[in-house]
């Protein structure tokens, strides 16, 4: 109905209201825009890039798309561009691996200014179906409403899967294996706590991850790529405010664990070396291959501390037999990040074992409330990390994913107004190059963003819609049957 | 010629009576209920933006919440928000009587009215659930007054309509605050608002028999009058009205009118005591005058956060004038998200804004600013305040701004929810300009009966 609606206005408009650019003042600089889509590099299936001029004393926006074939894509508005949906992906698809120019005009009180033309890349690799990500106020420890959501890259799309509208408690950790949906993993939290799990488009079941022999519940999980195992931490977590700095909020560890739950056998398999008293150790991701566990280990603080400036964690790993399910007796430091006096999060492979991305800040594990956090990218090749200067900002960058074939990747940051989390995208090559990001189009970006005073959390890729039943969910969720999570003895080397 | 007369008059009594309830319900909520319509409207943020009216409305019982919401906006004006409780309620009862001849029985056609006004006495209680009332008689007049032809076809597309405009009225959602709590006295206006009808129907020749008819008219009303009238002196929480009137006092600085309440009459509530303190505090007089007021030791001083959306709004204002800028904004913060219907607050909002644009975070400070500008009464400061944003001497020279950036805390640690003495210690000792800071300071050694911290602080006043 609304997207009916607002066709039929931007018809209306688009017909009604296109004004022709006469005398305008040639300017030699680039214009300023928003969303900066300056020099970026998208997919072909991409929604269209519609942006605005920065400076909001512009009456009236005009742009022309232009590629090496003669094609061209034009149109104005008063606020925001709004290029039409079919035309731009036809353009974009007639560009594949080539560059196209966009002429941008804007009308001030004393006429039309037209700006140095910027390119934008068409990688000819293309970005998943979508996104799936948690829309959350960012706050302290209260929440209100939240819920998690699905967006169509290629067009303006969003669906809520779940809200906490449906139950009591909050909703969030939404994982796939490697973006496909049929096994799929959610976690709810407050009285009626339970992690949906899906696996091979099975029926949602309802688990209770917590047992007697492991701290709390399984949270942060990440799906092996044979779908059959789920690596997953289990964190004591508490939070403390700051007074005077604006980072806000620290989020940290008193304890935490690793585990690695075997569907197969609905048991967690543990291991000493992951579960040690004097090392924190969080954010477990499987390799590519599935045969190694990334994980970040920190040396614990003595009981009471808060010299939360201390924490640093490492980037460790650890071998894994998926054909027993045991672990390896060698724990590996693969970025000594604690010796840099620094600290890791997020470890996220490549699919195709190439590299490696994870979050630099100054201490911690809660990357998302540091406004100095960056993107490294580790390749696994070499051993040698650098930081991903063509998709870091002043501000925070902190969680990440790959998309499916590994070109990909969307990451949050905090760059927009140093609070808001939103999605970004940035094309990786086979090399290790990395292109200059792109935020999530919208229909009009500014409305749009200044609208919504949600953090887009955790973006996951999906190479599908999800398919997810948010009634049957909520259904599950408020009815009282849990599975328990059984725990394998230690399988000792 | 007689009977015209008699009718005539007896018109006019019925409009005087509907007159007269119009004045109750608007005499109540501007003189006794005043605050309970502001502590209504902090709790909401109406935008008149295309994409907030669009979310409401979209959902059944939209249309009803959306007027209700519309409505709320003015309660931030007590006197306003009586008069539109007022024409609401009498509008009810003037559709009731137009649905049928109520005649001897005039009395129960103000029912359904009296029973939202007892609806309305809960502070959660949403004015949604007025207009989904007098909607659903609204559509029920428009159905009994259509032309027998064709009058099923219209019902059958009524009611898809006003399921769409009232629909949770079944359900009670969108109509009160807490989303588990069930309106049973919003059930009871609405099957009210349609059985009576119906009754008086059924025994339509008795009721609109004219022997006595006017007397009976009287009795009826003074009846429904009495019973209701006693009920909502029962339900009346004029308990809650005193603790949001402190609220309300403090969230507009109105210090002299705090001291001159609490002289009157003691506070001996948590809000009160917080919000009789900070007045103190804020004249100068807290150490002097501690013992004089009820206290609750250091938790009617500086409250602990508790993590709803009530008792941290006034213990913010401490903080915020206190220069914890931080503290008081995180305090907000959660407040708002407590919000039990998920609502965004104006009161909240600008706070947020400002204690962005004292910590320097203008960006942020700017969302919220331009959320506000799309408000009918926040619009303004919205505008004023925006100027501000980046302009680092106009924030020096600002009263407010400029006076509690310059007390805010200069070294970072962290807190939590309890407020300790080394926080104190810290704002003062870090600028002994702020007197603010060495009133708290001294009233919580004085509390704590740590007489030797008070003397050193006073050593280090006096050597200053």
């Amino acid at each position: 109905m609304k997207k009916i609606l607002y066709t039929l206005l931007s018809l209306l408009l688009f017909s009604a209201c296109s004004e022709t650019i006469s005398d305008a003042r040639q300017e030699i600089v680039p214009p300023q825009i928003y969303p900066d889509y300056l020099g970026v590099t998208i997919p072909t299936n991409v929604a269209p890039l519609n942006f605005c001029i920065a400076d909001e004393a512009a009456l009236r926006i005009d742009a022309v798309i232009t590629d090496n074939y003669g094609n061209n894509l034009h149109s104005q508005g008063r606020e925001s561009l709004k290029f039409n949906l079919n035309d731009w992906h036809t353009l974009l698809s007639q560009n594949c691996g080539d560059s196209l120019s966009v002429t941008v005009s804007a009308k001030y009180d004393d006429g039309w200014h037209t700006y140095r033309p910027f390119t934008i890349y068409v990688s000819p690799d293309s970005i998943d179906y979508g996104i799936c990500y948690r829309l959350i106020e960012p706050g302290y420890e209260v929440w209100s409403k939240m819920g998690i959501y699905e967006r169509n890259l290629s067009s303006f799309d969003e669906r809520a899967l779940i809200e906490n509208t449906q139950f009591e408690g909050c909703v969030n950790c939404h994982s796939f294996n490697r973006g496909n949906p049929a096994d799929m993993s959610l976690h709810i939290r407050g009285s009626h706590g339970a992690t949906l799990l899906r696996h091979n488009d099975s029926p949602l079941t309802a688990f209770n991850t917590k047992t007697s022999k492991t701290l709390g519940f399984c949270v942060y999980p990440y799906w092996h790529p044979s779908g059959r195992y789920i690596a997953y931490s289990t964190n004591a977590t508490s939070q403390l405010f700051h007074s005077a700095n604006g980072n806000r909020i620290e989020v940290f560890d008193t304890a935490s664990d690793l585990l690695v739950y075997d569907i197969d056998t609905n048991e967690l398999l543990l291991s000493p070396l992951l579960g040690q008293d004097s090392i924190y150790e969080t954010f477990p991701v499987f390799s590519a291959d599935g045969r190694s566990l990334y994980y970040c280990a920190a040396r614990a603080l003595p009981e009471g501390s808060h010299q939360l400036d201390s924490i640093h964690y490492s980037l460790c790993r650890i071998d894994f037999d998926p054909s027993t399910g045991t672990f390896g007796s060698r724990i590996d430091t693969i970025v000594n990040a604690a010796a840099r006096h620094k600290s890791v999060s997020f470890p996220r492979p490549s699919y195709d074992g190439r590299f490696l991305c994870y979050t630099l800040s100054d201490y911690g594990q809660f990357s998302i409330w540091h406004h100095e956090a960056d993107l490294y990218l580790l390749d696994l090749s070499t051993g040698e990390s650098r930081p991903m200067t063509g998709a870091n900002s002043d501000d925070t960058e902190s969680f990440h994913n790959w998309s499916s074939n590994s070109r990909w990747l969307v990451f949050s940051s905090r760059r927009d107004d140093g609070l808001f989390t939103r999605p970004y995208f940035c094309h990786i090559d086979a090399k290790g190059v990395v292109g200059r990001p792109f935020m999530l189009p919208q229909r009009n970006p500014r409305r749009f963003y200044r609208n919504r005073f949600l953090s887009f959390n955790v973006p996951e890729f999906i190479i599908g819609p999800t398919r997810f039943n948010g009634h049957k969910a909520s259904r599950i969720i408020n009815d009282d049957y849990r599975k328990d999570f059984g725990v394998r003895k230690y399988v000792e080397h | 010629m007689k009977g015209s007369l008699f009718r005539c008059s007896l018109f006019t009594i019925k409009a005087l009576y509907t007159l007269l309830f119009g004045v109750a319900v608007f005499l109540f909520f501007g003189l006794a209920y005043p605050h309970h319509l502001h502590y209504q409207e902090q709790y909401q943020l109406f935008l008149f933006d295309s994409t907030y009216v669009w979310e409401i409305i979209r959902l059944p019982g939209g249309v009803a919440d959306l007027l209700g919401r519309f409505c709320t906006q003015f309660f931030l004006f007590a006197w306003v928000g009586a008069a539109i409780v007022a024409v609401l309620l009498v509008v009810v009862q003037l559709l009731m009587l137009r649905l049928v001849s109520f005649g001897r029985l005039f009395g129960l056609s103000f029912v359904p009215s009296f029973l939202l006004w007892l609806f309305l006495l809960d502070e959660n209680a949403l004015l949604g659930g007025v207009w989904a009332v007098l909607l659903t008689l609204l559509a029920i007049w428009s159905l009994v007054h259509h032309p027998p032809k064709g009058r099923g076809f219209v019902i059958l597309v009524t009611i898809p309509i006003l399921y769409w405009m009232v629909g949770p009225a079944w359900n009670g959602s969108h109509y009160h605050r807490y989303p588990t709590v069930v309106p049973v006295l919003l059930y009871a206006a609405w099957l009210s608002a349609i059985i009576l009808p119906l009754a008086v129907h059924a025994c339509k020749k008795w009721a609109n028999d004219t022997r006595f008819s006017t007397l009976f008219s009287h009795l009826s009303f003074l009846l429904v009058a009495f019973c209701m009238g006693l009920l909502l002196w029962k339900n009346a929480n004029f308990k809650a009205e005193r603790v949001m009137q402190y609220d309300f006092m403090a969230r507009h600085q109105q210090w002299n009118r705090i001291l001159s309440t609490i002289k009157a009459e003691k506070p001996n509530n948590q809000i009160g005591v917080t919000v009789q303190n900070l007045a103190l505090a804020m004249r100068g007089m807290l150490a002097d005058h501690l013992f004089e007021y009820h206290q609750n030791g250091i938790a009617g001083l500086l409250p602990d956060v508790e993590r709803d959306a009530t008792s941290p709004l006034p213990t913010s204002e401490v903080f915020y004038q206190l220069g914890m800028v931080y503290v008081a904004q995180r305090t907000v913060f959660e407040a708002q998200e407590a919000i039990l219907d998920f609502q965004k607050s104006g009161r909240c909002y600008k706070r947020l804004a400002q204690t962005n644009l004292i910590i320097g975070h203008y960006e942020v400070a700017r969302k919220y600013l331009t959320a506000l500008q799309k408000t009918l009464f926040y619009r303004e400061w919205a505008k004023e305040t925006m100027s501000l944003l980046g302009n680092e001497e106009a924030i020096a020279k600002h009263p407010e701004y400029g006076r509690l950036r310059q007390w805010a805390y200069a070294e970072d640690f962290y807190f939590s929810d309890h407020v300790t003495p080394e926080m104190l210690e810290d704002l003062f000792f870090s600028n002994t300009d702020n007197r603010l800071a060495f009133e708290y300071l001294k009233a919580y050694y004085m509390l704590t009966g740590d007489r030797k911290r008070y003397t050193n602080l006073l050593l280090h006043s006096v050597s200053r």
